[in-house]
């Protein structure tokens, strides 16, 4: 399962198409570098309710 | 990019000039600019310039494709090469695809690398490969043939999309081409290539990932030390990917700048271990978030600041260029390496 | 008129797809593969400890590779999917 920013979501996406593969995939906003904890809390959050997301199947 | 037409040749309109270039904007197959269109005979005449080359290439990273001989000449072709050119192209797209190059990585990152290709050896004259005056510029259609088939190659079998697959933040003009010679000719010290362990009579390709040329200014120091001293300054620079002490840098050395080295009795070895000492980030430039970041990475600093090469050879030191007090300094991408190929010369006949 | 394809290539042989079996998302151990950029320690460390509330996480691990500009060696890979059933990773920047 991979989080990735939204920036990156065509990279997975190439990636994954070009080995064939169907990926989970969590999008969070960009970028996650360079945010301070307030910031960060807010990507956190994001990922975790993309992964509870993932675990319902 | 066209997924569709997974053919070796496509049947496809007669049209003129201009339209071809829309047309092959339109499947994302050009850095930009016109191209030449690679009919199936320009092509073949392409392949001929590399007769007997049978070694078969890895996949290209992204699509992870294996190119066909004839796919990577259409690109030569489009890319405006003499068919005396295609050797070298075929060599450096060797050296990219060797795993510690790192071509995965490099064409990924937001980082604005793009493959430096230095040719050594007698294939430069032969092909006019400038490696004098203005040889990181315009003016010489191999080098800039070259350069513009290998990054051609990389973005149409390889499917080096820019903004999707290629992530740089600026990207640089080296991705349209960053080609040029060593002039051996003017330099004091024994060719790059022989440094390697090839023969002087061998066409030698040097891929590295890499920044376009950063210009060192040096017109008042009037020795060796001078100038390695104005050198390692510049390269000190705690926003380069050298920051990381994770891969190698080229210095290329104006021929004045080499002239003063070797008067001096600098030797390349001595070059490299002066900048590996002395070219170092102070630990006051580096911010205290990056200082956590780099110790978590396992880079410490020493007497106070941070080395930017991983050992002394990871300095690369060449001489081109033509007239005046200037050298060249070309940082890494940084998880890359300085990879040497042989180019193989067409078989008789 | 013909041309000769530029984006032409040959897939390699298909080494057969990966597939996953049934996860138990409650008690599976799990591992937390950052890419090494500036807080994608943070970020999963983070969904870790949110999942505290709703799984056990003392099965929950973090690995790094060791540059964010290379691949992961292959052990790390291997050692990896031999541990874990789930691995979630970091990309982006």
């Amino acid at each position: 399962m991979v989080i990735a920013t939204e920036t990156f979501r065509p990279l997975v996406m190439a990636q994954a198409k070009a080995r064939k593969l169907e990926p989970h995939l969590i999008v969070v906003k960009h970028p996650v570098g360079g945010l301070n904890v307030t910031e960060l809390e807010e990507r956190i959050n994001a990922a975790f309710e993309g992964l509870k997301l993932e675990m319902k199947g | 990019m066209s997924d569709t037409a997974e053919t070796e040749t496509l049947d496809i309109p007669e049209m003129d000039a201009d339209a071809w270039a829309d047309f092959v904007e339109a499947q994302g197959w050009t850095d930009g600019l016109p191209t030449v269109v690679p009919s199936e005979a320009a092509v073949a005449r392409m392949m001929d310039g590399a007769r007997g080359d049978n070694e078969p290439f890895a996949a290209i990273t992204p699509r992870q494709l294996i190119p066909t001989l004839q796919s990577l000449a259409a690109n030569a072709v489009m890319a405006g090469c003499r068919p005396a050119y295609f050797p070298v192209v075929l060599a450096a797209l060797r050296g990219v695809l060797v795993a510690d190059y790192n071509l995965h990585g490099s064409l990924a990152t937001t980082h604005s690398c793009a493959p430096m290709v230095m040719v050594n050896g007698p294939l430069r004259q032969a092909l006019n490969i400038n490696c004098g005056t203005n040889c990181f510029g315009q003016g010489w259609r191999a080098n800039a043939a070259i350069g513009r088939a290998l990054q051609l190659v990389l973005n149409n079998v390889g499917g080096a999309k820019p903004a999707i697959m290629d992530r740089s933040t600026f990207g640089s003009p080296a991705k349209y081409t960053f080609c040029f010679g060593e002039n051996e000719e003017e330099s004091p010290f024994a060719p790059y290539h022989v440094r390697q362990g090839f023969r002087a009579e061998e066409s030698v390709v040097t891929v590295m990932s890499a920044e376009p040329n950063h210009n060192l200014n040096d017109h008042g120091s009037t020795t060796g030390q001078g100038l390695l001293t104005t050198f390692a300054g510049a390269i000190a620079s705690p926003a380069a990917n050298t920051i990381y002490a994770k891969g190698p840098y080229f210095i290329i050395l104006g021929p004045e700048h080499a002239a003063t080295l070797a008067r001096d009795n600098w030797t390349v070895e001595q070059i490299q271990q002066f900048l590996y000492d002395t070219a170092c980030v102070p630990l006051s430039q580096v911010s205290v978030e990056n200082r956590r970041i780099y110790e978590e990475a396992g880079h410490f600093p020493e007497n106070d600041a941070y080395k930017v090469a991983p050992t002394p050879e990871d300095i690369h030191v060449a001489v081109a260029g033509g007239a005046g007090k200037h050298s060249a300094w070309i940082p890494s991408f940084g998880g890359t390496a300085a990879i040497s190929i042989r180019v193989k010369p067409p078989a008789a006949g | 008129m013909r041309i000769v394809n530029p984006s032409f290539g040959i897939a390699p042989q298909s080494e057969g797809t990966a597939t996953a079996g049934p996860v138990d998302w409650a008690n599976d151990p799990i591992i937390l593969f950052s890419n090494n950029k500036p807080n994608a320690k943070e970020l999963l460390e983070g969904v870790r400890d949110r999942l505290s509330s709703i799984r056990r996480v003392d099965n929950i691990d973090y690995i790094a590779k060791s540059s964010a500009s290379q691949p992961a060696p292959p052990e790390m890979i291997n050692e990896v999917a031999r541990k874990y059933r789930i691995a979630l990773l970091a990309l982006g920047d």
